[in-house]
């Protein structure tokens, strides 16, 4: 897992902690659990939110460690002027990811789902946050990974996601592959860091 | 001041970074965006160039945080456009309408208008004033070496590269507004991206399919490089010659604009 400290942002969203799962096994139990959580009354769902309280992102639409961090820094920010537009800066950081503004499609696609291998889980908190690993693995079973996207990013649903197939960006004469991930790394971050402007 | 500015997280972000210049418009600085993490996994950075276009006391206040947002958006815009379209821009890292803060990627290269002789941006005012700005500039030019050898590039392959990329934006439909060769940076091989000519400043770019619009961008640049650049008549015409290349048919219209541009200036006759 690793953490970043980010001075400029307010207190209570000031450290981000993001860690990567490889092999997760209980990506269906993980989503109904979150679907439960949501639903729950009282202090019972109260505890069980807190449970879940993270941001789970299938790493498989990500491109890039930017790309995510974008996505981070952007919900923060809607956070600390109070214009988010979910309602947890967690649920934030999966509409930030989705090109559209439809709030369920971002989460449906950016989210965990009962077939995802690979998880990205973020948390957004305090300085004294203390045992955020040991929380992270208590919902999520899985291999903890050092943070490395090679191998892992689907670039077909990224550019079918993104409208690019038709771009002329990347319909450059004899452009490698990498040269084309770079380019589609490129559009889907500058992307993410203006969603709030795009319309 | 909205009652959040003293709290703001992108004034908090600006108040660490180098300042690197001032215009009328906004203030640009060099920064870091994000910190490294602990423990230290990568030495990734992500250097930025931030555009605040800060408050304007002269104006109304609720006038200013909507022209200040939509000029943000707009710039936005036209980069993500740009993007699409294959142009080489900066990438774009943060959006702050409400404060006016959009962050842009580091580009790591000199402007056009320096890799021609022409100095560095602002150094016309600096020199006047400044008796160590005299003495560096001499220095440099003392040096007498082509700063663009270091790029791998001539003069003619670079006038080529800008006219490839103004092609590739106009057939994009975006029109930059203010093309000088202080708005064009190459950036340097040893970056990421390696060696590419990028198009900057895109705070006065609109979409547009009008060939007046597109032939008045090119008019604009060639009276940039009259005025900043000796013998700029055939740096232009190579800039011009990629740019027919580049547009295929849609040049023949443009050519002819830019004839009757050429003839009456910038502003169209609102006479009749």
């Amino acid at each position: 897992m690793e953490t970043y400290h980010y001075p400029s942002f307010p207190a209570d969203a000031s450290h981000v902690h993001i860690a990567l799962f490889k092999n997760v096994s209980n990506a269906a139990e993980l989503r109904s659990r979150i679907v439960r959580a949501s639903l729950l009354e009282g202090s019972e769902g109260d505890l069980e939110r807190e449970a879940v309280n993270f941001a789970f992102i299938d790493a498989r639409l990500i491109c890039s460690r930017v790309h995510l961090q974008t996505a981070i820094y952007q919900a923060v920010l809607a956070h600390a002027q109070g214009a988010l537009r979910t309602k947890t800066v967690h649920s934030e950081i999966l509409w930030t990811l989705n090109p559209s503004n439809n709030i369920s499609e971002a989460i449906r696609r950016y989210g965990v789902s009962d077939t995802t291998a690979f998880l990205i889980v973020v948390r957004i908190s305090t300085a004294n946050d203390a045992n955020v690993l040991a929380n992270m693995q208590a919902v999520v079973s899985g291999e903890l990974s050092r943070f490395s996207l090679e191998g892992i990013t689907d670039w077909a649903s990224v550019k079918k996601y993104y409208k690019l197939n038709s771009e002329p960006a990347l319909k450059i004469q004899g452009i490698t592959l990498v040269q084309e991930r770079k380019i589609i790394d490129e559009i889907v971050t500058s992307t993410v860091a203006m969603k709030s402007v795009m319309t | 001041m909205t009652a959040h500015t003293s709290s703001s997280s992108s004034l908090g972000l600006i108040s660490s970074a180098t300042a690197i210049s001032q215009g009328a418009e906004a203030k640009v600085y060099y920064a870091s965006l994000h910190p490294a993490p602990s423990p230290a996994s990568t030495t990734e950075t992500v250097d930025v160039l931030i555009k605040h276009r800060f408050h304007k006391g002269y104006r109304h206040p609720s006038l200013d945080n909507s022209l200040t947002k939509s000029r943000v958006a707009g710039e936005a815009r036209a980069l993500i456009r740009c993007l699409r379209c294959g142009v080489h821009v900066p990438g774009i890292r943060m959006v702050d309408a409400a404060e006016g803060v959009l962050a842009l990627e580091w580009i790591d290269g000199k402007s056009v208008r320096f890799l021609l002789g022409g100095g560095a941006e602002g150094e016309e005012e600096e020199a006047a004033d400044s008796e160590d700005s005299d003495v560096a500039e001499a220095a440099a030019q003392e040096d007498d070496t082509d700063p663009l050898s270091e790029y791998g590039a001539t003069q003619d392959e670079l006038m080529a590269m800008v006219g490839a990329e103004i092609a590739k934006m106009h057939r994009g439909d975006v029109v930059h507004g203010d093309l000088t060769t202080s708005n064009m940076m190459l950036r340097h091989p040893r970056s990421e991206k390696g060696l590419q000519l990028v198009l900057i400043d895109f705070g006065l770019a609109y979409t547009s399919t009008l060939v007046e619009d597109k032939a008045v961008d090119l008019y604009v640049l060639e009276r940039a490089f009259a005025s900043t650049h000796p013998a700029s008549e055939p740096l232009f015409a190579s800039v011009l010659r990629a740019y027919q290349a580049g547009m295929g048919r849609e040049w023949t219209a443009i050519s002819k604009r830019l004839d009757d541009v050429r003839l009456r200036g910038r502003k169209r006759s609102m006479v009749g």
